[in-house]
C-alpha cells in the first residue's frame, strides 16, 4: 500500500520534519509517523511545541532533501 | 467566491519580551529597559488565539526594539522567508547567507532573507533610539533552497502618491521564492487608488500602518487590516498622510491539499 508520508514545518523557526526522512541523529528512524512522535516532543532547533507545526505540501529544492536529512 | 476579513488594531496579538531570565538568551540587551514589543496580525509564538495566516503569509507584525543594544541574538532558521521594512531607527542585521552579511538599515530600507537550507540571523538596534520595523514571514515555494539575502531602499519622500512594488517579480522589486508581491503606498494628499492582483485567485492583505483607508464600506484606521480574495481589484479611498502595505499572495486552498492527500493514497 502506498501511504503518503507527510512533511511538517515548525512555525517558530521553519525547521521541517519529514516522515520519510525521520531524524536519525535524534533517534527517530526514517518512516516515523508524525502521530507516533511523543506529544511532548519539541522542535530540536527552537523548542516550539508539536502543536505549532503545520503540514505543508511544498517540494524540495534540487539537492534539498539530503540537506533536510542532515539539518 | 469573495472571502474577506477585517482585523482591528486591538484584535492583534500583543507581546512583550524582556531581556531577562529565560528569554535573555533570545532577546539581546542587558538591562530591564531592553525589551521587544510585538504586535502580531497572525498566530505567532505565545499568541495563538488569532488567525493562522493568510496564503503564504505566516507572520505579519510590527516590532519595536527598546533600549540600546536590544534585538534578537543570533539564531537559526530554515525555509522561512523573512522580510523586514524599517519604519524608524536603525536596524543592524547580520546573517549567514552565502559568505555572510552585516547590514545597517534605516527608515525606508528593507530586506528579504530566505533562510532555506539553514541561515542564521541576528537583529539589533545598537543605538539608544527605538527601532521600529514590520516583519513579514512567508512560506517558500520550495524547501531547503540555498539561503539568500537581498536589500533595497524605498524613498518615502520621492515615491509618494502611487502604489510602488517592493518585493516580488516586478521591475526593481526584490526577488522572493514565492508567488507573492509586497507593495507600499504613502500619500501626502487624499486620493482614490486601485490595487490589482494578478488574478482573483490571489489574496491581498492590506495593512494600514498610518492614516485612513476606506475600501467599499470598510473604514480602516492605523494598524487595522483587511484580507480579501476572490476579487479582480481592490478600490480604496486613501486619506492624506497615509502609509499602506499590500501583500498579494498565492492562496493554498484546503480542497487542493485534501485532493493531493487522496491522490497520494493517504488514509490516516
Ligand atoms: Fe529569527
Ligand atoms: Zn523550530
Amino acid at each position: 500500500m502506498n501511504i503518503t508520508l507527510k512533511r511538517l514545518v515548525c512555525l517558530g523557526c521553519g525547521f521541517s520534519y519529514d516522515e520519510a526522512l525521520g531524524l536519525p541523529e535524534h533517534g527517530i528512524p526514517p518512516g516515523t509517523r508524525w502521530t507516533d512522535l511523543p506529544e511532548d516532543w519539541v522542535c530540536p532547533d527552537c523548542g516550539t511545541p508539536k502543536s505549532q507545526f503545520e503540514m505543508v505540501v511544498i517540494g524540495y529544492a534540487e539537492g534539498g532533501s539530503p540537506l533536510a536529512q542532515n539539518a | 467566491m469573495t472571502q474577506s476579513f477585517v482585523l482591528r488594531a486591538n484584535d492583534r496579538g500583543h507581546t512583550v519580551v524582556r531581556s531577562e531570565g529565560s528569554s535573555a538568551a533570545y532577546v539581546a540587551g542587558h538591562t530591564p529597559s531592553n525589551f521587544v514589543s510585538r504586535e502580531s496580525s497572525f498566530n505567532f509564538h505565545e499568541y495563538q488565539s488569532g488567525r493562522p495566516g493568510f496564503g503564504a503569509i505566516r507572520v505579519f507584525g510590527d516590532e519595536t526594539f527598546h533600549g540600546a543594544g536590544c534585538g534578537y541574538n543570533m539564531h537559526a532558521h530554515h525555509n522561512f522567508v523573512i522580510c523586514a521594512f524599517v519604519l524608524e531607527g536603525e536596524l543592524t542585521h547580520i546573517n549567514t547567507a552565502g559568505r555572510g552579511t552585516v547590514d545597517q538599515l534605516q527608515q525606508g530600507d528593507y530586506y528579504v532573507f530566505s533562510a532555506g537550507s539553514g541561515g542564521k540571523h541576528c537583529e539589533l538596534s545598537i543605538g539608544p533610539e527605538d527601532m521600529h520595523a514590520i516583519y513579514l514571514w512567508l512560506m517558500p515555494n520550495k524547501l531547503y533552497l540555498p539561503p539568500t539575502y537581498h536589500r533595497a531602499h524605498f524613498d518615502i519622500r520621492t515615491r509618494r502618491n502611487r502604489i510602488v512594488q517592493l518585493v516580488g517579480d516586478g521591475d526593481g522589486a526584490l526577488p522572493v521564492p514565492q508567488d507573492l508581491r509586497v507593495s507600499r503606498l504613502i500619500t501626502d494628499r487624499p486620493g482614490a487608488y486601485t490595487y490589482t492582483p494578478r488574478s482573483a485567485e490571489y489574496g491581498t492583505y492590506l495593512f494600514v500602518k498610518e492614516g485612513q483607508v476606506r475600501c467599499g464600506d470598510v473604514a480602516l484606521g492605523p494598524r487595522d487590516s483587511l484580507g480579501i480574495n476572490g476579487v479582480d481589484k481592490i478600490e480604496c479611498d486613501v486619506a492624506d498622510t497615509t502609509d499602506v502595505f499590500f501583500v498579494e499572495t498565492v492562496m493554498f486552498d484546503e480542497a487542493r491539499i485534501n485532493a493531493w492527500e487522496q491522490e497520494h493514497g493517504d488514509h490516516d
